[in-house]
Parts: structure tokens; sequence; C-alpha cells
């Protein structure tokens, strides 16, 4: 990496971070430190909403997942927009009127202390371990790519982030958010705009977008009703709106972002401002990874994306040359198909053929693809054979100009620390709140409150990192932790939707059927096939329906 | 936190419901405009 970039890139990092420390003052007290004085505006809620969403990994597999599979992935976003007007005219105004500064609090006083604390625990366990991946799974990458050390390259990002969270509280992560979020925005037009300037000049933006589409690239709604799917039109509006409604309605990393605005109207239209830009960032992050697939039809590509990884093989399995070789011919008849059906598209000529040719050498260049992936599993059996996550940062690495490099992996490095500190600014919430003045120490004044916060940050900080280096080593992990969070999610919301709507219901019955539903999630986990997005949809189902149906069978307290 | 006179108007709607319905046709017309593209490219 060049000088530019490193100034570029360390240069970002450290205005941003000075930015949000000086904007914040030392806070003074433990309410202050929590809810970040209870001032902020729509623009600062919204993108702070936004920021705590995007992970690193939103930049790196995103445009891998455009590359591989086109646009179909926005559709899991079609229940945001849907999830922000019914959050901003429900739970939102609830929240404000209990005036509660985690959302679990609001479960003891609807129900009882134990739906309150069982609650705040699977939100400290699944966010808890959310918070190492947030850090490892960049890392991971970044440092694969960059060829820097794994272990220094958690631990720098982890550090950076303990050090702001802790003493800037949660002011100083929505500050430091705002900005985080438009240099990420700034940044990925920037490289939308580079990438369309590196197609050959003939290629106008209608021709790539044409050219993705003979590809199937540019299919973004998928209405088959097969559950399997993982990504369709109905699994996006229906299981897509429970994850939002529970991610944004119950996770405290998210419900404290909204519980520091300076009025219940500011907090609404950040959450009605996030859900108008949701769909818009997606596509484009989306469309970046399209155009990079276009540009290698006419550019040469790696057969694996992965460098690192490739080079291992190189090194043990000889055969890896035949399939470069191999890849290498179909890249370039696949560019010369690729030119041919440019100029088709001017005079008409056969464009139908050269679409099928185009087509039929795509489905050779994959087969050669999976062969090499095979080898890489077969060479190194805990080798990760999935490289599309690489496909964006080794797309930058190589052609971007120098600056440009920087203010990328700035980027990256910057969208890791903006989830991570909303994580760990809620950890250390729920832990100070929901459990040691609630259950330890009731007498907590305001001004220790502030110490008791810190410690349980730096503490859940950390943790965080000790996981992240662990689960650098496990990568299996990361899609099974992926997945731990639908599974918590469903019933997690299923208690709150009985909180605010069945108002006969009780604190016992809802404890129960909140352990059953999570019980038969995990077992449907287990035993069936069914989309992990389907969880989120059926845990809350069946925690309204096991209320409904103990509710009678379980005695009312005596009101004597 | 909440004050009085919160609940009132949104900036450039008579009500929030309008808001709420701005946001979701804004929805609506993205959904139609993608399904719209991906048939065209099928």
């Amino acid at each position: 990496m060049s000088t530019l970039d490193w100034v570029v890139l360390v240069g970002t990092i450290v205005a941003i971070v000075a930015y949000g420390l000086r904007r914040t003052r030392a806070p003074k007290n433990a309410s202050t430190w929590l809810r970040g004085g209870a001032d902020a505006k729509w623009y600062t809620i919204g993108l702070s909403i936004m920021a705590t969403q995007a992970s690193a990994i939103t930049f790196l597999s995103t445009p891998g997942q455009g590359f591989e599979d086109g646009l179909g992935f926005v559709q899991f976003y079609f229940g945001v927009p849907i999830a922000m007007v019914l959050l901003s005219g429900t739970i939102v105004p609830i929240y404000y009127r209990t005036r509660v500064l985690t959302a679990y609090e609001y479960l003891e006083q609807r129900f009882d202390l134990k739906t309150r604390q069982l609650t705040a625990v699977i939100f400290l366990l699944q966010r808890g371990l959310g918070a190492g991946l947030s850090i490892s799974a960049p890392a991971i990458i970044v440092s694969a790519v960059m060829g820097w050390s794994l272990m220094l390259t958690t631990l720098a990002l982890g550090l950076v982030v303990i050090v702001y969270t802790v003493s800037g509280g949660t002011r100083a992560v929505n500050q430091t958010q705002q900005l985080q979020m438009a240099v990420m925005l700034g940044g990925m037009l920037a490289a939308l705009g580079f990438i369309f300037s590196s197609l050959p000049a003939s290629l106008s933006f209608g021709d790539a977008v044409d050219l993705a589409g003979v590809f199937g690239k540019m299919k973004a709604v998928d209405f088959s009703p097969r559950l399997e799917t993982r990504y369709t039109f109905w699994s996006g509006l229906t299981g897509g709106t429970f994850v939002a409604l529970a991610y944004f309605g119950t996770d405290q990393s998210q419900v404290q972002r909204y519980l520091s605005g300076e009025s219940l109207t500011q907090s609404r239209l950040g959450l009605l401002f996030n859900g108008l830009l949701k769909i818009p960032m997606q596509l484009m992050i989306l469309l970046v990874g399209v155009l990079v697939f276009v540009f290698f039809q006419f550019n040469p590509s790696p057969v694996f994306f992965n460098q690192a990884e490739l080079e291992t093989v190189r090194a043990a399995a000889p055969e890896l040359a035949t399939l470069e070789g191999r890849h290498a011919a179909l890249t370039e008849q696949k560019r010369a198909v690729a030119e041919q059906w440019l100029e088709a598209r001017h005079t008409g000529n056969e464009l139908a053929t050269h679409e099928q040719r185009l087509r039929a050498l795509e489905q050779d260049d994959k087969a050669v693809r999976t062969e090499v992936r095979a080898l890489v599993k077969k060479t190194d059996a805990h080798a990760n054979a999935k490289d599309t996550d690489y496909v964006f940062l080794s797309f930058v690495m190589q052609r971007f100009p120098q600056g440009l490099v920087g203010l990328l992996l700035a980027v990256i490095l910057l969208a890791a620390m903006s989830a991570t500190a909303s994580a760990l600014n809620a950890l250390g919430t729920t832990s100070v709140v929901d459990f040691w003045k609630r259950s330890v120490e009731p007498t907590l004044s305001d001004e220790r409150g502030i110490a008791v916060a810190r410690a349980f940050t730096v503490g859940w900080g950390v943790l965080a990192v000790a996981f992240a280096a662990f689960a650098a080593q496990l990568d299996n992990l990361i899609q099974a932790v992926n997945i731990l969070g639908s599974i918590f999610y469903g019933p997690m919301l299923g208690v709150f939707l009985v909180g605010f709507f069945f108002k006969a219901a009780r604190g016992t019955p809802v404890f129960i059927a909140t352990l059953l539903a999570q019980a038969v999630v995990i077992a449907t986990f287990v035993a069936s096939d069914i989309g992990f997005l389907w969880y989120n949809v059926i845990g809350c189902a069946l925690v309204v329906f096991f209320t409904l149906v103990l509710e009678p069978f379980i005695a009312r307290p005596s009101t004597t | 936190m909440a004050e009085p006179g919160d609940e009132g108007r949104p900036p450039f709607f008579r009500t929030w419901g309008g808001a709420y319905v701005f946001v979701l046709v804004v929805l609506a017309v993205e959904i139609v405009a993608l399904a719209v593209m991906s048939w065209s490219y099928a």
C-alpha cells in the first residue's frame, strides 16, 4: 500500500474518532453516558442506525454477493421500511412514555423481573458473540489481502473502538457514526464511479447493465414460493419484516440509538429516514459487485479471489496451473464474444446467438472455478473455499488508484468499528441497567454508575476481542453465529408483541411460552432445512400462541 | 425525552399517517420497478 493510502486510511480514522470525542466532552454522570444527553436530531439518529447495521461484512460480502448472484439479496431489505413504519407507530412511543433506558426494562414494567432478565440474557449472549464477529470477520479478510498480522489487526480494531466507546459513551458512538456513515456512503459512490470509468469506453451504463442482465445478475425479485430459497420476495417481505422488527425494536444496540433522540418526533424521523435509504444503499453496494463482474468480462480475473489461499494451493497442487490455464482461455473467449455482443447491440446482428455463447462460456468458467474450490478444500481441509468475500477487496487492491485504496480500506474498517461500538455501548448499558443496578446495587448513584458502565463496557470489549481472536481460527463459527441471531430474534419479538398487544397476558405464561418457543425454534433448526429467515416468524408466532394457550391454566396472583 | 406537543405533525406532512403512507408508497414503487426490471431480463 502506498504512503498516500496510509495517510488517507489513518487520517480518516483518527479524524473521525477525534471529532467524536471532541464533540462529546467527558460525560459526568451515568444518564448522560447511557443516553447521550437525549438531544440527538433525526439525521444523527438515522445515520447512527444505518452505521450500526452496516458492518464491515456489508461492504465486503455484499459486493461479492452482487458479483456472484446479482441483485437478489436486496429482497432481504424489503421488510425494513415496513418495520420502520410499524415501530414508529407502536413501540417507539411506548418506550418514550415509559421512560426506559433499555428495551428489556419495559418488560419488567409490563410483565415481571424474570421476563426482563431472560430477554436481557438472550441479548447479551447473542450480541456479545456478534460483537466479536464484527471485529474478526473483517480482520480475517483484511489481514489476508493486506498481508497484515491477523492478531494485530484484531487487537488494533478492538482497542480503538473500546477507547472511544468507553470514554464518550452513547454520544461519542452517535457522533462518530454520523461521520463514519458519510465516509462509507461517499467511499462506495467513489468506488462505483471508478469501476464504471474502468469499463471499456464504448460501453455505456445501459450496455453494462444489459450485459449483466445476460448473465441473470439483474434479477432482483424472485416470486417463487420455495421455502428453501433463502432470498425471495415472500421471505423478504415476511421474514425480512420480522427480522427488522426484532432487530430495530428489541435489540438494545439499535434501541439505544433512537432513545438518545431529542424527542419522539426526532426518533421517528430517524427511523423513517433509515426506511427510505436502506434499499437504495444496498442496491448501490450490490451494483458495485455487478459492475466488477462486468469489468471481468473484458479483463483477466483471478480464478480464485483469496490470493493467499491460492498461493498455498499453487505450492501443493500442480494441477492448479492447468485449471488456471483453462480459466484464462475461457476469459479470453468471453472477452471476444462480449465485444461481438456489444457490436451486435448496435447492428442487431446475431445478438441472441452471442448471448447464448456468453452464457455457455460462463457455465464452463463456473465449472472450472468449482474445481478450483474443491482443490482448495482438498489441499487444506480447514481452508475457506468460498472466495466471494474477497472479490471486492482484492479488486480494490489491484485496480484502484492511490488514495482511493486507503479510502476504501477506511470504509471497511470504519464499518467494523461502528457496528462494534454500538454493540459494546448496548452490552455495557444492559449489564448495568438490567442486572447490576436492578439486582446487585439498587442504590447505585449517577456518578458511580458511569464508572460501573465503563467497567462493563471494557469487560465486554475485552471479551469481544478475545472471542474475535478465537473465532478467527474457526471459520464455520461465523455462519453458526449468524444463524444463532435468527434463532433468538423470533421469540424475543414475540415477548414484546404480547406485551404491546395482549393486555391480559401476564409474566409467568409469557416466560414459559418464551422458553417453549425457543426450544421449538432450536429443534426446527436442528431437524429441518427451512431458510433461516423463517425462524423469526415461527419463533414470534409460537410465543404468542403458547402465551394464549397457557394463560387460562396459570393462576393469577392474589390481588387482596 | 418526549415533550408536550411531541406527537404533533411531522415535517412536510399533515399527520404521521401521511408520513408512513409516503414511506410505504416509496417501497411499493421500488419493488414494482425492480420486479419490472427482473422480468425484462428474464
